[in-house]
This record gives C-alpha cells, sequence and structure tokens, in this order.
C-alpha cells in the first residue's frame, strides 16, 4: 500500500491522482503538529470531475470536504484504518489547512478499491 | 445472450471452466434474426486458443441520477463487440462495490427484465420500480463476475443503465469486463452428441417473455 508525507507549506496539497477505475481508501492518516505555531485546522478534500448524465450535461469539478479534523499547537494525531472506517475518495484526495505552515506535516496511508 | 449464473453451491473436482475455450461447441437458436444469419439456428465450435481481454469502464454520477453505457461499436459507445462475422464475444459482467444499481436494456430503452402485470417495468425515475429487475454490485462481484453476455457482430446494442441510489452525494461506478474471444468454425452437419455439448445462446427476445 503506497503513502504520501506532504507539510503544509501550500494548501491544498495533493495526496495522490485519482485512479480512474478505482476509489481511493485511507489507511493511515498522522498529522504531526508538535514543531507547528498555529493550531492546525485540517480539511480531506475529493477533487473529481463528474461524468456526463442525464441531469448534468455538462459537469465541473466537485471538491468535496471527506474529513476535517483540528490538532493543537504541540500536538500529533494518528488515525488508522478503522478509525478512518467509510472514508473514501472517488477522486483525487488532497490536504487543506487554514493557515499555511511548513511545520505541520501530514502522512496518509491509501490503497485501492 | 444474457445471464446471471448464482454462486455455485458445490465444487467439482476437477474444476470445470466457465469460459468457453478451444474444442468447445455453441449453438445459435433459431430465434436469432436473419439480419444475423450468419449464426442463425447454426452450431460452431471454437477452432482457435480463446484470448481473455479485461477492460474496466468508469463512471461518476450524482446522487439519483444515471447515465446509459452502450457497450456497442457505435458512436458514443464502449467498443466491445467484435467486427468480425466469425468472433464471438464472450463478456464476463461484474461491478465494484457501491450505492448503485445496474438496469439492462437491449437495444435501447427495451428493458430485459419485467413482469407481466401491466406497469411492472424497470424505472430509475419511480421510487419503487427503481429497483425492478435491478442488479447490484454484490450480485456480480468484480472478482467473482456472474452476468454473461455474448455478442456477435452487428447484434443491437447492450445498455447499462447506471443509477446512483439515493443516500450518496456522488458515487464511483467501476464495471470490469473480462473479453472473451472466440473464434467460430461452423459445423454444417452437427452430431446429436454435438448438438448436446453445444452452450446454447439464446436472442435477447428469449428472455422477454
Amino acid at each position: 500500500m503506497p503513502s504520501k508525507y506532504v507539510d503544509m507549506t501550500t494548501s491544498p496539497s495533493v495526496i495522490a491522482k485519482e485512479k480512474l477505475n478505482a476509489k481511493i481508501i485511507p489507511t493511515l492518516l498522522m498529522v504531526d503538529n508538535v514543531l507547528g505555531v498555529q493550531n492546525a485546522v485540517l480539511t480531506l478534500v475529493d477533487r473529481f470531475k463528474p461524468s456526463v448524465s442525464n441531469k448534468v450535461a455538462g459537469p465541473t469539478t466537485k471538491t468535496e470536504t471527506r474529513l476535517a479534523i483540528n490538532v493543537s499547537m504541540e500536538g500529533c494525531v494518528s488515525l488508522d484504518e478503522g478509525e478512518l472506517k467509510g472514508i473514501e475518495f472517488l477522486g483525487a484526495p488532497e490536504v487543506a489547512v487554514l493557515t499555511e505552515d511548513a511545520n505541520c506535516k501530514v502522512t496518509m496511508g491509501y490503497k485501492f478499491q | 445472450m444474457l445471464e446471471l449464473k448464482p454462486a455455485p453451491l458445490a465444487t467439482v473436482s476437477p474444476p470445470v471452466s466457465k469460459l468457453l475455450q478451444e474444442g468447445f461447441y455453441v449453438r445459435f437458436t433459431d430465434e436469432w434474426p436473419g439480419t444475423l444469419s450468419e449464426v442463425k439456428g447454426k452450431l460452431f465450435q471454437i477452432d482457435r486458443q480463446t484470448n481473455q481481454v479485461p477492460y474496466d469502464i468508469s463512471r461518476i454520477i450524482p446522487e439519483d441520477d444515471y447515465c446509459d453505457i452502450d457497450l456497442s461499436n457505435a458512436t458514443g459507445g464502449e467498443n466491445i463487440y467484435p467486427t468480425n462475422s466469425k468472433t464471438l464475444y464472450q463478456t464476463l459482467i461484474g461491478f465494484k462495490p457501491g450505492n448503485y444499481l445496474v438496469h439492462f436494456y437491449i437495444p435501447a430503452g427495451e428493458y430485459v427484465h419485467r413482469l407481466e402485470q401491466a406497469g411492472m417495468v424497470p424505472d430509475v425515475t419511480s421510487a419503487t420500480r427503481k429497483y425492478l429487475g435491478a442488479r447490484k454490485p454484490e450480485d456480480s462481484p468484480y472478482d467473482e463476475k456472474r452476468i454473461f453476455f455474448y455478442a456477435v457482430k452487428d447484434l443491437e446494442p447492450l445498455i447499462l443503465r447506471t443509477y446512483v441510489d439515493l443516500g450518496i452525494d456522488f458515487e464511483k461506478i467501476v464495471i470490469g469486463l473480462l473479453v472473451n474471444k472466440c473464434h467460430l468454425r461452423q459445423i454444417p452437419s452437427p452430431t446429436a452428441e454435438q448438438l448436446a455439448k453445444a452452450l446454447k445462446i439464446d436472442y435477447y427476445t428469449e428472455l422477454r417473455w
């Protein structure tokens, strides 16, 4: 199973590109804000473009929030597969933070379904 | 030409392939139309090694909405039909998990599954009849495909109406295909044994009764 580390210098940061024939299922989420200079207000965002459908002839790219989490300054949070159960990304998972901070480090492990 | 094989209750040892193979016989019924005279009422033997070709089709559809996926080679289709009159495609269809339903139509607008009572036809715009004749992903899992579809050149298009049910904003629909390419050689005067061994392939009209 792959994993990706990003620091929140840039928001949003892309974890992985969309896989056309599979959903992306997170198996681990670790947010290390120990050296952060403020509380980290994070969201995991699912970016995808729907297909043409009966009701929508010209779909536009969507960004759906799949998870929101706040990690205190000097804090570190880890969520495992069981705690992330039910979270799934149809497109490309991204991490967004309210205030960019290079000292806020995010690692996400994931698998494909 | 379209069948759902139930999950097996027992296994056979040694195992029997569920895919057609070289040397197998297939028989097309007399119900096949004159426009498909190459196969109508005829018996064939698969005279070359078969070739299994996997392919995935995916869509992301909003809640309470649908899209039609045409498997034929028509404009806008997925090009899953053969172009050679001596080729039979035995296609296995499976689905990845998700909150969606699949209705089969052949040709467009003509549902495969309905009941005898008037009005009991599939309809994705109906709160109840959306579930009539619908296949769920668990009916034919991606890793254990149970829906078999048989296509020859110029067969009418098979349409998969994939509908995302209520309860989820968007859903990713992934349809896994395994196309078993078979090359046919006609047996002009089949023996009783060959007829008995042949896989019978019905025309889609024989499913609607």
